[in-house]
């Protein structure tokens, strides 16, 4: 065991600080972030499976919508390359509505979440003092709630649909990126820009937007990157526990869980293909949120 | 075997032999993509008692060079040629040989005194820890040379600040403490990298007499890197400028000071404000920017950048040219003459 | 020490305080109302007025926040007519047993996390990290259900060396049959330990980076040295944090393998509250949850100011 691989060149300190800076300068992220083969190999990844489930049905016609019972649970063979499931449907086929489905809610879920969290922190930070503490407060008690419990109410208590999923999973989600935001603009208000502006009187919501906002992209991308991974793991738990959407629609995580039930029965194409393109995917998210964050210096135990 | 740190001597020991021998170092880093040439042939001695000061812009392989006399390379490092601290060779040492040298034959006092100190642990038992590592010595006995060795770096109080933490203390306290870690085992040679600069002015002044004091009772042998050529001018006894890693000049702090030969060094000389520069003259700038040293260049480094520069300066590396213990590698020496207008030469 | 403590202390309390509104608001957010959302869609108009009554739910909005307020303070956490029990009762059955489960299973996370992290950190982009980077990547990215079924495939049913069911009744017949409990508790700990095991190699590595490290090499310090004496006390710090804000999750992993287990705990019935549409069982768990997660981030808190002493004089950090 040798501690020896650690940075230890000289002024290392001082070029982190310069390289930070300078990343979040247009253009210097997007390079660095090419040289990481890792973050462009999760990039590669996300592309191909979003052209899968968006593009593929465009080339590959099936029937996702008629049950056909005669044909269910076929193992791949000829005319369906990854078999049917319970119902008849082709697999395959399925698997690209499915992750349609998917994608959607976990690209709009971090959205909302995106969105509210940064709204939320930027201001808190802004502002700071009272306002600070009570807005920050709220986010506190929110957190000590554990999402699933609060996601388990509202789905009780609303229609499942692609919408009400988003909703729902960015509601339970916007409280780290408020947190992040916040200390953004906690460091970022006492800029001499800020400053400034303040000075000329421009008002609070356009100096939060223009100015802390703006600074603060580097941290909004990488966290962004990760709600969708986190949303897709949390739309396949609840998809499992049964509060999904209804069917003809699907999602990855309900395809899984579907096929969980046959597990015994050896029906292997109905669980592997879901729950490796769940794997695929959130790996994927995780790969690139982490190649962001490098290549904008950013500290590595934020996510 | 408890610490002896308290023994004054009363005159330095004999100048028979260097305490620091350095010969046709290079340090090269390497990266991912390329080969960062940081130290390239430099070669310097230093005898005990005496400070010399290594110069130069940042970038220019002064750190690198501290780093490697501590045995502080990281291991992308490849070190070629003799660094011999007091008749050991430390080139080629393996990592458990290099720890033994490390805090016993030479200590390191680094520019941020704030970022230094472990922020969870004592004070006292930070100070201590080079004993208990280098010498075995009890906790009890290393904390007892802990208080003793504050007492000599001037931090009033000092049983009472072995129970502190680093944030209780300020910058200046914080860096004495620093110096006192580094010092403990009473070491041949300190590497101090930039030490003051993090400090304020008055402070700055403190901890350089301090250096001086600590020089002159233990009769070690103190390399002082920097970028401030007023620390040099009034603490080191010899000093070494290097540009790109390589050696410009080096000679008595008087000798580069009134007499410098190198075009650089002048360059540096006429950047620095005097109080004879006149009022409403311009500040005297080095055109261009430090060279890349992951780039192999022919010739003279500072070449691009020299106002005197010609066309065997761009071909070929200048021979060094020495005179009574002066050094410099420069085909456009300074005359005479000239380096006495250097504080004119800023209008 | 003791201004930090009470501002700590203070900022729990208002957080609870928040808890505490955003449960009863959540309560009377459902459509139609507490009374037809606990009597049920069959209620009727004279059932809930009667109801209301009963339960004071025609007094003004905060009044009714007092009265619950009271009683949740003084043991009445509601009563579950799906049940036809206190929700008090309910929870102090099942309680245990998810603390036990949660509890053996975090532990067992963080003591296999530590090692683990420490090794990647110093390891740094060698074989060695690489692989447990992929495979705690890989865990991580894999949804806690598919975990717990693949578990179950293998062990109880391929290698028959654990029973695929938690054990069901009382709290002893639960710990006294050990073998039932690997699986519940494996699922937890291995979806744990990806989490961590990235959080802590982060949090070791920004430690090894730090100036004091390099500090203590030039006085000779070999790894040894390094790691526990000087790493190990300063990467704890944002390690116990974590622990402290992790209850959440955790509960929300437990909730997923009690299901998949049947294990009786209060994910379990959290679960059968939900799609039974039993409110008041549902809302006392957020309650006790919410605060047991509160108090937790303070004791979590107050043993890193334990470890830090930066902490304990640090300017307040909202």
């Amino acid at each position: 065991m040798s501690l020896e691989n650690v940075a230890t060149a000289p002024g290392a300190k001082e070029s982190a600080l310069a390289a930070e800076a300078e990343a979040t300068a247009r253009g210097a992220w997007l390079r660095a972030f090419a040289r990481n083969p890792l973050a462009l190999a999760g990039l590669v990844v996300v592309v191909a499976l979003l052209l899968f489930s968006f593009i593929g049905p465009l080339f590959y016609h099936t029937d996702q919508i008629h049950t056909r019972l005669a044909l269910e649970t076929l193992p791949p063979g000829s005319g369906h390359p990854l078999g049917t499931d319970d119902v008849g449907y082709d697999e395959l086929g399925r698997l690209m509505v499915g992750g349609q489905t998917t994608l959607e809610v976990a690209f709009g879920a971090a959205a909302v979440a995106v969105v509210l969290g940064v709204v939320w922190g930027a201001t808190a930070g802004y502002f700071g003092g009272l306002l600070d503490g009570l807005m920050m407060r709220i986010v506190d008690a929110l957190l000590a709630i554990p999402a699933l419990l609060l996601l388990l109410f509202l789905a009780t208590v609303f229609r499942p649909s692609v919408l009400m999923l988003i909703i729902v999973v960015g509601v339970t989600a916007w409280l780290v990126p408020a947190r992040l935001i916040r200390a953004e603009a906690l460091s970022l208000r006492s800029r001499e820009y800020v400053l400034a502006a303040k000075t000329m009187g421009v008002r609070a919501p356009t100096i939060i937007f223009r100015h802390i906002i703006t600074n603060s992209i580097g941290t909004i991308l990488v966290n962004a990157t990760f709600q969708v991974a986190d949303a897709i793991l949390v739309v396949a738990a609840l998809s499992f526990l049964g509060l999904g959407v209804a069917p003809p629609a699907t999602n990855w995580g309900a395809m899984l869980s579907d096929g969980l039930n046959y597990t015994y029965s050896g029906f292997w194409w109905l669980t592997y293909p879901p729950g490796i393109a769940i794997v695929l995917t959130v790996l994927a998210f995780n790969l690139v949120g982490d190649g962001l964050r490098d290549a904008f210096g950013l500290d590595t135990r934020r996510r | 075997m408890s610490a002896q740190a308290t023994q004054r001597r009363d005159e330095p020991p004999p100048a028979t032999a260097p305490v620091l021998k350095v010969t046709g170092l290079d340090v090269d880093i390497k990266l991912p993509h390329s080969v960062v040439r940081a130290v390239q042939d430099v070669s310097l001695e230093v005898w005990p008692g005496e400070t010399v000061s290594i110069v130069g812009e940042s970038g220019c392989g002064k750190s690198t060079l501290g780093l490697a006399l501590a045995g502080l390379l990281p291991p992308e490092a490849v070190t070629r040629g003799s660094i011999s601290l007091g008749g050991r060779e430390l080139v080629g040492l393996g990592e458990r040989q290099l720890r033994a040298v490390r805090g016993a034959e030479v200590g390191i006092v680094f520019q941020d005194p704030m970022t230094s100190l472990n922020p969870t642990k004592r004070i006292g038992a930070q100070v201590g820890e080079a004993l208990r590592l280098q010498r075995g010595a009890s906790k009890a006995a290393a904390l007892r040379a802990a208080a003793d060795m504050l007492d000599r770096v001037g931090l009033p109080r000092p049983r009472e600040q072995l129970d502190r933490f680093p944030h209780e203390l300020s910058g200046g306290m914080r860096q004495r403490v620093v110096i006192a870690s580094a010092l403990i085992c009473e070491p041949r040679l300190l590497v101090a990298d930039e030490p003051t600069t993090a400090l304020d002015v008055t402070t700055q002044a403190q901890i350089l007499e301090l250096f001086d004091g600590l020089s002159d009772e233990l009769g070690m042998a103190t390399l002082l890197v920097t970028h401030d050529m007023g620390v040099v001018a009034g603490h080191a006894d010899r000093v070494f400028v290097m540009y790109a890693g390589r050696e410009a000049e080096t000679g008595t702090t008087e000798t580069i000071f009134e007499t410098p030969r190198h075009q650089y060094t002048g360059a540096l000389l006429g950047s620095i404000l005097r109080m004879e520069t006149p009022r409403k003259s311009r500040l005297g700038t080095i055109p261009g920017r430090p060279p890349d040293l992951t780039a192999a260049e022919a010739g003279c480094p500072f070449a691009p950048r020299c106002a005197a520069a010609s066309g065997e300066c761009t071909s070929q590396l200048p021979d060094a040219s020495e005179e009574d213990g002066h050094r410099w590698s420069c085909y456009h020496p300074l005359a005479t003459t000239e380096t006495k207008r250097i504080p004119e030469a800023q209008q | 020490m003791t201004r930090f403590l009470l501002r700590r202390c203070s900022q729990a309390v208002v957080v609870l305080l928040l808890v505490s509104v955003i449960v009863f608001g959540l309560l009377h957010l459902l459509p139609g109302g507490p009374a037809r959302a606990i009597l049920g869609t069959h209620a009727t108009p004279t059932n809930i007025a009667a109801f209301n009554k009963q339960n004071g739910l025609d007094s003004p909005v905060p009044v009714q926040y007092w009265h619950w307020l009271t009683g949740v303070l003084s043991g009445n956490l509601g009563f579950s007519y799906v049940q036809n029990q206190s929700v008090a009762s309910l929870l102090a059955q099942r309680l245990p047993k998810t603390a036990f489960l949660a509890g053996v299973s975090v532990l067992l996370a963080v003591l296999i996390a530590l090692p683990v992290g420490f090794y990647q950190a110093v390891r740094r982009n060698r074989a060695g990290d690489y692989v447990l980077t992929t495979v705690t990547l890989v865990l991580y990215s894999t949804p806690a259900f598919w975990v717990a079924i693949l578990l179950i495939d293998l062990l109880a049913v391929r290698l028959h060396a654990v029973p695929a069911e938690a054990p069901q009744g009382s709290f002893s017949a639960l710990i006294s049959d050990p073998q039932a409990l690997v699986l519940p508790v494996l699922t937890i700990t291995l979806v744990t330990v990806a989490a961590f095991s990235r959080y802590i190699r982060s949090s070791v590595l920004d430690e090894l980076a730090q100036d004091y490290v390099r500090m203590a090499r030039s006085k000779g310090a070999g790894h040894r040295v390094i790691l526990f004496g000087h790493v190990l006390r300063n990467a704890m710090g944002p390690i116990v944090t974590l622990l402290g804000l992790s209850l959440p999750f955790i509960v929300s992993g437990t909730l997923i393998t009690e299901y998949v287990f049947n294990y009786p705990g209060i994910g379990l019935l959290t679960f059968n509250a939900a799609t039974s549409q039993d409110y008041p069982v549902m809302l006392g768990v957020v309650v006790v949850v919410g605060a047991a997660t509160v108090i937790g981030s303070l004791l979590a808190d107050v043993t890193h100011a334990i470890l830090d002493p930066r902490v304990r004089t640090s300017a307040g950090i909202a």
